[in-house]
């Protein structure tokens, strides 16, 4: 097994270090045709709120070359729905559920993290931030995730925020980091069908191959400066970028948008891993 | 849901779209969709324009990478996925598109015994050839600068200038008319569209209006969130819920 929260009194041991990544895989009810779930470590569920939020209007999603921009707005049902939606499902899956909580208050923080307290099979939260959060902020949402709850804390770091937040969040208490989340870009929405139409542009999430360089030198600087555990995500598209993020010092990884294009390399991975000697932490 | 293995046969221009067909065990019925990998970062949805029962051909905008293929080139597919049209056994059929959106609903020009098509577009010179659809469909041309056949949108009622008529009336006659009416336009058309609907049919009964929504839909299993869809009862996912909506029941500003 894999431990991903060591400092935590419960522990949050893995079976796999391969896991999907917010926003990726929705809440555990889709995509169980075409990927063997027994085979990951976890299903982190898509972000969820104290309170609904609608989807973004306009344009959602643009391409540029191999990459893409995609901004959702996040839209969920709010956690008690989710929890009356969902809690059956993730009773009967194989794997452990870590939900993926936006952070938006300290309060509202609190109050959804102490609703998925003792929820079964849950086994962790990882706390979303914002692109500009303060670190102060962050440490706050931190302290609100873990205030009533009794869950292993995952803290998904913004991806230029490393540097200032990931040592002080390890620090203050998380029990592992998401290093990191897909970093904010702008692309044109579409090709403009004339002169008359203004070209629009989308402003959001970016998913590509080129974010596992970034994400490479990000695990390169800081895996063996942290005292917690670190959770690979960004642009890993096949067992050799897992393999590598392994070996740069993560304990897992999580597999984001792109594998909407090819669901089953989820499964690939994982076996190819399982099969191989790279989960160095793996007993 | 699951994957298959499809295998491009050929394509060939039919201005101004190309068509391209592609040989597979399951292909998608009208409406509903299959999530074709291309080699881009995101699967594309195909909608079918003809199909039988060894596959499907699809309309695509020229230099779409499937325009490139080599004949026997395997295409991975995801689905068929979404719920398509619901006709019902519909013996009179009202179909109703914008040109640019007009390929989904091909597959139903023969679907019924008696098959009314209403075409939008912005001018005449961007209407397809009449030629090229079945001579047993009853066929309205709409164009927005009234340059051929009813002066549109489908949805003014605004007064027509001299020598030009609107379409409106005509569109609540066939509406009338119809069985069962599948339209396929823009997003932000469909609750005026679902007004008109309404305003012909008294208390239309479910899925006699359907609306086919033009949206992204990467992941096509309801995972990504990116294709949600507002309607009356809440934000539904496309990919799964739809793309084909009942549109007076979803889309109507006023029930």
């Amino acid at each position: 097994m894999i431990e991903l929260a060591p400092r935590h009194k419960f522990g949050l041991p893995i079976a796999s270090p391969v896991m999907p990544s917010a926003g990726a895989f929705g809440y555990g009810d889709t995509y169980h045709d075409l990927v063997d779930l027994h085979v990951l470590g976890a299903l982190v569920t898509n972000p969820v709120s104290l309170n609904p939020r609608e989807a973004a209007r306009g344009a959602r999603i643009a391409v540029h070359g191999e990459h893409f921009v995609a901004h959702t707005g996040l839209p969920n049902p709010g956690v008690k729905r989710v929890l009356r939606q969902y809690r059956q499902t993730w009773e009967r899956l194989p794997i452990p559920v870590i939900v993926h909580l936006i952070a938006t208050t300290p309060a509202e923080t609190a109050k959804a993290a102490e609703q998925l307290s003792g929820v079964q099979n849950v086994v962790g939260i990882e706390l979303g931030l914002v692109d500009n959060v303060t670190p102060q902020r962050a440490l706050n949402l931190l302290d609100a995730a873990r205030a009533d709850g009794d869950l292993p804390v995952i803290v998904r770091v913004p991806f230029t925020g490393v540097d200032a937040l990931a040592p002080l969040l390890a620090d203050h208490g998380a029990d592992a980091l998401t290093l990191t989340a897909p970093p904010r870009a702008v692309l044109p929405a579409a090709e403009a069908v004339d002169d008359s139409e203004a070209r629009r542009y989308i402003r959001g999430r970016l998913y590509g191959p080129a974010l596992l360089p970034l994400l490479l030198n990000v695990l390169a600087r800081w895996c063996s400066k942290l005292p917690v555990p670190v959770i690979a995500c960004g642009g890993i598209a096949g067992l050799q970028d897992a393999i590598a993020c392994l070996e740069l010092g993560a304990t897992a990884l999580q597999v984001d948008a792109l594998l909407w294009r090819d669901p089953a390399m989820l499964q690939r991975i994982a076996e190819g891993l399982a099969k191989s000697d790279s989960s160095p932490r793996s007993e | 849901m699951k994957t298959q293995d499809a295998v491009f046969r050929q394509a060939y221009p039919a201005p101004p779209y190309w068509v391209a067909r592609f040989d597979v065990a399951h292909p998608p019925g009208p409406g509903a969709f299959v999530l074709a990998d291309f080699g881009g970062p995101l699967r594309e949805p195909l909608f079918p324009a003809t199909i039988d029962a060894n596959g499907f051909t699809v309309m695509l905008p020229p230099r779409h990478p499937a325009t490139r293929l080599l004949p026997g080139t395997t295409v991975n597919m995801l689905g068929p996925l979404g719920q398509g049209f619901r006709l019902g056994g519909a013996t009179r059929l009202l179909l109703v598109a914008e040109t640019a959106c007009l390929p989904p609903l091909l597959p139903l020009l023969e679907a019924a015994p008696a098959v009314a098509l209403v075409i939008e577009a912005p001018t005449r010179a961007q209407l397809p050839p009449p030629d090229r659809l079945p001579p047993t469909v009853e066929l309205t041309l709409v164009t927005r600068d009234g340059s051929a056949g009813y002066l549109g949108p489908l949805e003014s009622q605004d007064p027509a200038p001299a020598n030009l008529q609107r379409v409106m009336p005509h569109l609540v006659e066939l509406i009338a008319w119809a069985e069962c009416a599948c339209f396929a336009c823009a997003n932000d058309r469909y609750p005026a569209l679902a007004t008109i609907v309404r305003a012909a049919r008294i208390q239309p009964p479910p899925d006699f209006a359907q609306a086919l929504v033009q949206v992204p839909m990467p992941c096509g299993v309801g995972a990504c969130e990116v294709c949600r869809t507002p309607t009356r009862a809440g934000e539904k996912h496309a990919c799964i819920d739809g793309p084909v909506f009942d549109m007076a029941r979803n889309f109507a500003l006023t029930l």
